[in-house]
C-alpha cells in the first residue's frame, strides 16, 4: 500500500486524488488508474534507484531490497573473455555484433 | 518539473515490469549458517557462465559447419554431461535457475 | 542519529525552503569543497524499506533537479557518522566533479517498449518445425546438439527481429539524445527498456519524437517516463578506499569498471 507522501505528488490522474470519495463507476476507474500509475511509478523509481546512481557504501549496510550485489574478480573474467575474443577475431557469445 | 509516466497501456507495463522485478538476482546470504550456500551460489553461477559460453560457442561452430560428425557427438556428450551435472548440483544446494545470477551494476545481469 | 544521503549537488548551500525527507525529517546540505551532499537525519531504528520512503527519496530528487545538477545516490545509502561520509566523499571527489560536468543541464528519460514477443516466438518456432522434423540422430551427443541448435536458431531469429524493431525506435529519437543505455528483451515481451541522457534544451524535441514514435503504428506499446536525474549515466571510476571495508567478500558491493579502461592501481 502506497501511503500518500507529504509535499508534492509525483503523479495524479485528471486531478483525482486518493482522498476523494468514490461515488461512481467513473470514480472507481480513475481510482484504479491511479493505483496502477503509482505502481508503475514505484517500479520505475526502483528500476533506477535500487541499483544505479552513485553507489558508495554507507557504513550502515542496509541490504538493497534483496538485490544481489557481489564484488568478484568478475572484471578479470570479463576482461579475459574480451581479450580472447580479440585474439580470435570473433566474439565468443552472442550472435549480433553490438556497436560499442 | 513534475515527473510524467506517459503510456496508453499502463496495465500491460505494470505486469511486465513486475515480472522483471521478481527476476532480480537475489541476495547471497553471508551469515555463518548459510555461508556455504552463498558460496555455492557464487561458484555455480560462474560455472553456469562458462558452460553457457561454451554452449554458445559450440552452436556457432555448428552453424558455421566447422565441426565433424565425430566432434559434434563428442562435444554434445560433454555438454550434456555438464548440463546434467549442473542440474544435480543445483538440486543439492536447493538453487533455482533464477538464483544463479549476479547484478553487475552498469553491465546489467550476468546471465 | 544516522544520515540518509539523497544526492550530490554542485552547490555548497543547497535548498533554501525546507523540504521534508524520510520520516518527515528536514533535508539539508553538508558542504564539501565546492559540492554538497544532500541528507536528512534518520533514526536508525526506523524501517526505511517502504514504498513511501522510496517515493520520498525520488521526491527530494525532483525538488533538487529544478535548481542544481544532481548526482542521485542509490537507495538506502546511510551513514552512521558525518565524518565517515565525508571520508567517502573525499575519496570520490574527482569522480563526482567529472560526473557533475557530464550531466549538467541534462536529464534522463526512460522509454519502454512492449511487443507481442510470445506470439512472435511461437511463429518462429512453427516456421522452424518443418526443418527440425528431419530424422533424429541416434547418438545421444548428436541428439543433444541438434536440440540445442534448434533452440539456438529460434533464439537467434527472435533476437534479430528484436534488433530490427529496436533500430526503428532508435531512429526516431537518436537525434535528440547525447547518450543511451539499452536493455533488450529483459523478458520476451519487454522488447526494450532504455534510458536516454537528454539535454534540457532538447527535451521538447525528444518528447515530440516520442509522440511520433507512438503514432508510427505497428503492434507496439510504448511508455515514456521522466525527467529523472541521470541515474544511468553515472560512472565511478576510482573505487577510493573501496575494498571490502570489513565486510565479507561475498557481501561487498560490485563495482564495475569499464573493461576498456586500464586498471587503476
Amino acid at each position: 500500500m502506497i501511503a500518500p507522501a507529504h509535499g508534492r505528488r509525483i503523479i495524479s490522474v485528471k486531478g483525482y486524488t486518493m482522498d476523494s470519495p468514490i461515488k461512481t463507476l467513473q470514480d472507481k476507474k480513475s481510482y484504479l488508474d491511479l493505483r496502477k500509475q503509482e505502481r508503475v511509478t514505484l517500479l520505475e523509481v526502483l528500476d533506477r534507484a535500487l541499483t544505479k546512481g552513485v553507489v558508495i557504501s554507507g557504513d550502515i549496510v542496509i541490504s538493497v531490497a534483496d538485490v544481489d550485489l557481489v564484488y568478484l574478480g568478475l572484471k578479470v573474467l570479463l576482461s579475459s573473455v574480451e581479450t580472447m575474443e580479440r585474439l580470435r577475431g570473433a566474439p565468443l557469445s552472442g550472435a549480433a555484433e553490438e556497436p560499442t | 518539473m513534475s515527473k510524467t509516466i506517459e503510456t496508453d497501456s499502463l496495465e500491460i507495463f505494470a505486469n511486465e515490469m513486475e515480472k522483471v522485478k521478481d527476476a532480480l538476482p537475489k541476495k547471497i546470504e553471508a551469515n555463518p549458517e548459510n555461508a556455504e550456500k552463498g558460496l555455492a551460489k557464487l561458484v555455480l553461477t560462474l560455472i553456469e557462465l562458462i558452460r553457457k559460453l561454451m554452449e554458445k560457442q559450440a552452436m556457432r561452430r555448428v552453424e558455421a559447419g566447422s565441426l565433424t560428425d565425430e566432434e559434434i557427438e563428442r562435444v554434445g556428450e560433454t555438454l550434456m554431461k555438464l548440463e546434467n551435472k549442473m542440474k544435480e548440483l543445483k538440486e543439492i544446494f536447493g538453487l533455482k535457475d533464477e538464483e544463479l545470477n549476479l547484478n553487475l551494476g552498469p553491465l546489467g545481469d550476468l546471465l | 542519529m544516522s544520515l540518509y544521503a539523497y544526492a550530490i549537488i554542485d552547490s555548497t548551500v543547497g535548498v533554501e525552503e525546507s523540504i521534508k525527507g524520510l520520516s518527515g525529517a528536514p533535508v539539508y546540505t553538508i558542504p564539501y569543497r565546492d559540492i554538497g551532499i544532500v541528507v536528512s537525519d534518520l533514526d536508525s531504528q526506523v524501517q526505511i524499506k517502504t514504498d513511501e520512503s522510496i517515493l520520498k527519496h525520488e521526491e527530494v530528487m525532483e525538488a533538487l533537479m529544478d535548481k542544481f545538477t544532481v548526482l542521485p545516490m542509490r537507495l538506502y545509502t546511510v551513514f552512521s557518522k558525518k565524518e565517515d561520509m565525508l571520508l567517502k566523499v573525499k575519496d570520490h571527489y574527482e569522480d563526482f566533479i567529472e560526473n557533475l560536468d557530464k550531466v549538467r543541464d541534462k536529464c534522463e528519460y526512460g522509454i519502454k517498449v512492449i511487443w507481442a514477443g510470445n506470439v512472435i516466438k511461437d511463429r518462429i518456432i512453427n516456421a522452424h518445425k518443418n526443418e527440425n522434423a528431419s530424422a533424429q540422430p541416434e547418438q545421444s551427443g548428436a541428439k543433444f546438439m541438434k536440440e540445442k541448435f534448434e533452440k539456438y536458431k529460434i533464439d537467434k531469429e527472435f533476437e534479430e527481429d528484436a534488433d530490427r524493431c529496436i533500430a526503428i525506435v532508435d531512429g526516431f529519437i537518436s537525434k535528440f539524445i547525447s547518450e543511451k543505455k539499452l536493455e533488450k528483451l529483459k523478458t520476451d515481451n519487454l522488447l526494450l527498456s532504455a534510458s536516454y541522457l537528454v539535454d534540457n534544451e532538447k527535451r521538447d524535441d525528444f518528447k515530440k519524437a516520442f509522440e511520433e514514435l507512438k503514432s508510427s503504428g505497428g503492434d507496439l506499446k510504448y511508455m515514456l517516463s521522466g525527467p529523472w536525474p541521470a541515474y544511468n549515466f553515472i560512472t565511478l571510476k576510482h573505487s577510493g578506499d573501496g575494498k571490502f571495508g570489513g565486510m565479507d567478500l561475498v557481501e561487498t558491493v560490485l563495482r564495475h569498471k569499464d573493461p576498456k579502461e586500464k586498471d587503476e592501481k
